[in-house]
């Protein structure tokens, strides 16, 4: 009787040991913040006092060889640069137009960290990251490129209210747009 | 004999130490943080021409990065950009009988640690210009860095070259090309 159940017995053990193995292997591969969309985005977003969207993604690469990045893809029709640092952090800012005279900035960052016996990526959600360590820099940059300038300096208001109703809508979404002060200040939020 | 066994163990201890007990946002605010010699290295990477033909300067660097090897991964004439990179053997005798020393040691504490080494480099070279504002001149940046491989076939290590001759060595070569001086900056 003994004898019969033991290869039964072994296997279910087998089973469970299996079954465990599974479950503790099982990762994600990528933990997306658990901030919200909101503030997500004017965490990760400045407005800039300019039109020019060339000479942004340029100040953009600029900024990210000199906190030691490497440009690894840019796409200046999509208004992107992705670039990495020391393998494990990597960094995508996108440039793009609002309105006539003001460019919207976002940088999204994920790093690589251990996690385990392997390594997971995660999204970088800290406001100082963001800030100190890309668009302080960045406004440097471009503060100072703009000072070389014959400036053609677009008065810092909002710009005009949207006409059709899509483009209120995307207005409700953006932070930036219903905080005007936001872009008095120059690409810093407060 | 005790003393040694010591060093091990805090050889061991520091090599985990980074990034132990660190959360995502706290890594990457170290990480993110900006070369302390950012503006020594800035001097070494760049090197300023009197003209603005962005488009000689990007054929001639490019034909400069085919001549060292290197494979072109990534051009935008309209940003002033080119990226390539190159592969070479990176194992040195003295690193390899170092870290079999060290898993050795470690064995003989109780603690497996599988010997690794560097063994594959992928070397990464990227120039940017920036042409100056309301002048005649354009800035040339070259930024090598490269890529580890260990014996395990995982990417692990990354450094920025900072050594000056291998751009001074670029720079020399690039002039050449252009016809011109590369003024440092």
């Amino acid at each position: 009787m003994i004898k019969a159940r033991f290869p039964v017995l072994f296997f279910l053990g087998f089973l469970v040991l299996f079954s465990g193995g599974c479950q503790t292997t099982k990762q994600p591969d990528l933990i997306v913040s658990e901030k919200g969309a909101v503030e997500l985005r004017a965490i990760q977003s400045r407005i800039f006092e300019t039109n020019d969207e060339i000479r942004t993604l340029r100040t953009v690469i600029a900024t990210l060889q000199d906190l030691g990045y490497t440009v690894e893809e840019v796409e200046p029709a999509a208004g992107t640069v992705s670039a990495v640092k020391l393998i494990h952090l990597k960094i995508t800012v996108t440039a793009y137009p609002r309105g006539d005279s003001h460019m919207v900035v976002r940088a999204n960052a994920i790093i690589n960290v251990a996690f385990g016996r392997g390594r997971q990526r995660t999204q970088v959600d800290s406001p100082e990251f963001y800030q100190q360590l890309f668009f302080e820099p960045f406004a440097k940059a471009m503060f100072l490129t703009a000072l070389e300038v014959d400036d053609p300096a677009a008065p810092a208001l909002p710009d005009l209210p949207p006409e059709t109703e899509d483009e209120q809508a995307d207005l409700r979404l953006d932070p930036m747009q219903t905080r005007p002060e936001l872009i008095a200040n120059k690409g810093t939020i407060p | 004999m005790k003393r040694s066994v010591s060093c091990i163990v805090a050889l061991a201890i520091l090599l985990c130490l980074p990034g132990c007990g660190m959360t995502p946002n706290e890594y990457a605010l170290e990480l993110g943080k900006p070369p302390e010699n950012a503006v020594k290295l800035r001097a070494v990477q760049t090197r300023r021409y009197d003209t603005v033909d962005e488009t000689l300067l990007l054929i001639s660097a490019t034909q400069i990065m085919q001549d060292l090897g290197f494979t072109i991964s990534e051009s935008n004439g309209q940003l002033g950009i080119i990226g390539g990179s190159k592969q070479r053997d990176a194992e040195e005798a003295g690193q390899v009988a170092g870290s079999v020393a060290l898993s050795v040691a470690l064995a003989l504490l109780g603690a497996y640690v599988a010997p690794t080494w560097d063994k594959e480099q992928t070397i990464r070279a990227t120039v940017v210009l920036t042409p100056l504002e309301n002048s005649s001149q354009t800035d040339v940046r070259i930024f090598f860095d490269r890529l580890l491989t260990n014996n395990h076939g995982d990417l692990w290590r990354s450094e920025i070259i900072l050594e000056p001759e291998i751009y001074q060595e670029f720079f020399a070569k690039f002039s050449e090309a252009v016809f011109l001086e590369g003024n440092e900056i």
